[in-house]
This record gives structure tokens, sequence and C-alpha cells, in this order.
């Protein structure tokens, strides 16, 4: 008799911040996780952002837990706070919604190392299997198609419905609330992985000023 | 070659030594093979490509070369290559550690390679500075000589640095076999379709596309950026958009680098960053430029092509 194949467990990080332009990269990946079955949806950061990603997961039928925090993390920071909820939620499989904003996908590698987890960045589609995932990657100018086996951290990538706009959320009382400490995590140690107060940047304005910001994307000249 | 370049400009800055690093597959290896007793300072593969590849190493000015042999096949996934190039951090230990932005391997090993060893992680970031070089990135963050702690960072662009000329560096070759994560299971590649890429792309509107002298600086542009310009089916009627790149309207698109011109009727909001040229910018930009949209982008082209 063979033994059966172990349960996927499975959260899905929201992150620590609103998506900078759109929610549907939240709701997808939120649609994604609904795929799989008792997953649960996981956010950090301020009580509006907490009670938004509350309300995007439970429009899809996902529980969410929240993190109630004032700091200002950095990808190992914000790891930190994501592995001890996957830890408190014995989850075995984590999704990170990598899209929503730039500095999220740093997230999933850094999750991956603190939970000794396999890790897959910028997958575009995923199907569970049992204890196995099917996932599609993004590489360059490829597209990979990947089988995934026991714990990992996957990085999506995976658009919700177009949406425009969408009702303001309300504080909502199936938002189950994680202190830091509950989970084991002291804010004063925490905050070495704090980032300095930075002010929000303005767009740039002027040719000169968006071309130095394009230059970090530019073809480097042969012979450069 | 850009984190080279941009690694030989801090090394020289601040006294440091530059090691080059390369993971290269042993043909002649095989999983649980015995190791030889001793291997000598030579690149396995075929002798003129290795000799081509330390010269322009050498010439990019590393100061010298780290070779991780593994009997795995090289694809671009931690998975792969993670345990070849933890011997390699174990080896050298390295205050700071450079990654082209645009490498195939940089997403997946530079984060993970930030969280092994504890650092700060710098994204897009550029060298600055001659004397004193630092490394800045898109945020304002920075790297300074005088900074206590390891930092990784994904280079986007490097200073221009003269040659350097010395080809006789020294080649380590570390020995790491095995390793492969079964956890992940490579199982297929395909071409990936335009909605997918993840690099750089000039998306353009119906109405732009349909001006001779928008549609030909938009493709300089994207010719200087190294980009892929895209857009709907009546962009295609007008001849600037590629039969491979055109979108239906409302497709949404991932890439690194989004300069929109004019109204594309496709979703934007999942670029990690956004320029809008003709339009006046909107929640999120990055930057946008009004006013006449062809002599902007001729300029825009102009501008990246002198640097």
């Amino acid at each position: 008799m063979t033994a059966p194949a172990p349960k996927l467990v499975v959260a899905v990080w929201l992150g620590s911040a609103p998506p900078v332009r759109s929610i549907r990269w939240l709701d997808g990946a939120l649609k994604a996780a609904a795929k799989f079955g008792g997953a649960t949806a996981v956010a950090a950061g301020a009580q509006t952002w907490l009670d938004l990603a509350s309300d995007r997961a439970v429009r899809l039928g996902l529980p969410c837990v929240g993190v109630p925090t004032e700091l200002s993390l950095d990808y190992l920071g914000w790891a930190q706070v994501m592995a001890a909820v996957a830890r408190h939620l014995a989850a075995t499989t984590i999704l990170v919604d990598e899209a929503s904003r730039p500095e999220r996908f740093a997230e999933v590698a850094a999750i991956a190392e603190l939970l000794d987890a396999a890790q897959l960045t910028r997958v575009v589609a995923l199907v569970p299997d049992a204890a196995t995932i099917h996932a599609s990657r993004a590489a360059g100018t490829t597209l990979q198609t990947v089988r995934i086996h026991g714990p990992a951290v996957i990085g999506v990538r995976i658009p919700g419905p177009p949406i425009d706009e969408y009702p303001t959320p309300m504080p909502s009382a199936l938002l189950r609330r994680l202190e830091l400490t509950a989970l084991g995590l002291d804010p004063g140690v925490l905050g070495h992985r704090a980032l300095p107060p930075r002010a929000s940047q303005p767009a740039n304005r002027s040719v000169d000023r968006v071309a130095d910001h394009l230059a970090v994307h530019a073809t480097p000249r042969k012979g450069a | 070659m850009q984190a080279l370049t941009a690694g030989r400009a801090v090394a020289s800055s601040w006294g440091a030594t530059l090691y080059a690093a390369v993971i290269a597959r042993d043909p002649e290896k095989r999983p649980g093979a015995e190791p030889p007793a001793r291997i000598g300072p030579r690149v396995p593969g075929d002798p003129k490509t290795i000799e081509a590849i330390r010269s322009a190493l050498a010439r990019g000015g590393a100061d010298k070369i780290v070779v991780a042999l593994t009997d795995t096949a090289i694809i671009p996934l931690w998975s792969a290559l993670g345990t070849a190039w933890q011997g390699v951090l174990d080896r050298l230990r390295p205050r700071l550690v450079l990654f082209g932005a645009d490498a195939p391997s940089a997403t997946e090993l530079g984060p993970r390679t930030g969280a092994r060893i504890g650092a700060r992680l710098f994204l897009r970031a550029r060298g600055v500075g001659s004397d004193e070089v630092e490394l800045r990135d898109r945020d304002g963050s920075y790297v300074r000589m005088t900074d206590s702690g390891a930092a990784v960072v994904l280079v986007g662009a490097a200073p221009r640095v003269g040659r350097h000329g010395d080809d006789d560096i020294d080649v380590m070759v570390l020995e790491l076999p095995g390793g492969v994560d079964p956890r992940i299971e490579l199982a297929s590649t395909a071409p990936a379709e335009l909605v997918h890429t993840t690099g750089t792309l000039v998306a353009i509107g119906d109405d732009a596309a349909c001006d001779p002298e928008i549609a030909q600086a938009a493709q300089r542009l994207a010719q200087v950026l190294g980009a892929h310009v895209v857009g709907s089916a009546a962009a295609a009627t007008a001849g600037v958009v590629g039969a491979g790149a055109v979108l239906e309207r409302g497709a949404p698109l991932i890439p690194e680098l989004c300069v929109a011109i004019g109204l594309p009727p496709i979703d934007l909001a999942g670029s990690a960053s956004l320029v809008r040229v003709g339009t006046a910018g909107g929640k999120g930009v990055d930057g946008a430029l009004t006013g006449p949209i062809a002599a902007n982008l001729g300029e825009l082209a102009r501008l990246l092509e002198d640097r």
C-alpha cells in the first residue's frame, strides 16, 4: 500500500502595501491560490491595506490573516514576517503576488530561504495536481514548464479580471489579526531591517530626467 | 558584462579585488564520479571558447576568475545553480555581489544570495561618481565603501571605464558536485509570447501609430532600449508593430519597463516601471512627457545613444 501524497497547505502573501496601479494582479494571485482549496491570504502593514486585502480575499472565498504593523521593512524584513505566518499556519506552499509592486519579487527568494523551501519566480500560470504543481514560468524570451514537488515559494504574475473601480473596503470581522509578538517576532529586532523613510518620488517630467530613468534599461552598447 | 564593468569601477575606487564568477558544466563530469586528485588552472569545454571567455573577463576588468564546475545542466534557476553558487560564496565571502540586472539568472540568484548572506538588496542600480564610486538604485538608496554589511546589487547601467589589458589573471576552479534541488523539475521550454515578456516594451497607441514621424521615433527608441514595439491590430496596420507583436485590446502585460506612447489599448498596470509619452501620466507612473511626441522620443533616443 502506497502512502498518500502529502497535502499541500497553501498561503498567498499579498505583501505589505497596496498595489501601485491596479488590484487586478492581487485578484489574480488570490484566484490562483483559490484553486488549491483551503488557501489563506496573508497581508501585513497598515490597517487600510489589511482591510483591502481582506476584502478582496473574502470575495474569492479565502480567509485572510493580517499582521498589523507600522514598520517599513526591506525584502528580508517582510520575508521574516511571512515566514513566521507560514510556520504558524503550517503552510508548505507560499504564493507571492509579485506583480502588484515591483520590489516584491525579491521577497520570493527571501521567504524561500527562511523556510528552506524551493523557489520559483515569474510564474504566469499554475495548476495543482495532487502533491505536484505544474507551473509556467516566463524567463526572458522563453516560457519554462516546471513541475514543483514539495515545499516551495512561488512568485506569481497572474492577472485577475480587469477592474477599474472597486468599493472602498470596510474593516472586516473576517480578518484574523496576528500581532508580531504572537508570531514570535520582536518588533525591535525586526526594526533592524527597516528602510529609511523616503518621500514619494514624483514622476520625471523632463526629457533629461526620463532619459536618466530609462538608462538603466538601455541595451549595453558593443564595446561598452 | 555590465556587472563586471560596474564592479571594476567600484573595485578600483574602493581598493578591492574583483572576482568574476562563472558557473560551468563539466561535460566530463558525472554525478557520483570520484573527483580528480588535482584540477589544473583550466576551464573545461572547448579551449578556444574558454580562452575567449577568460580573455573577455580579463579585458572587462576582472582581477581574478572563479569557475564553479557542476555536473548539472546550466538552467537559470536557483534550484539548478544554487549549490554551485553557494560554493562560490563560501569560498569568497564577498562583501559586494553584483549581477547584471538583465542576466537570465539574476532574478533567481540575486535576491536569494542577498537573503542567504543577510545583505541589503539593490535593484537596477548604477555606478555614480568617479573618485569615490557608489552604486545607487532608482529609489535613491546607495552602497558606499564606508557602509557596513554586505550588499547585493542588480546592475542596470555601468559607468564607462577604460579597457583593461591584463590577460594573465588567475583562474580558480571549484569542483562542486551535484546539488540540483529535486523539488523543481524543468519539464520543457518553449518560446514565450510577448504578453509574457519580462523585459522592456514600447507600447504604441492607435492614433500615435498612424503618424509616420512618431512611428519612426518609436522604433528608434525601441532599438536603443532593446525593446519590442507592441500595439493593437490597428497599429499593426500602420506598419509600426510587427506581426508577432500585435496584442489583443486590454491584454495585461508584465514587463520590467514599458514606454507607453499615446494611449495604447493595453493594460500596462503590471509594468514594474511605466513611462508615458504624449499623456500627462497617472497613478504610479515613473515618468511622463507631454508635448510633441515625435520630438520627445527622438530626443530620448539621442540622449540614450550618447551615453
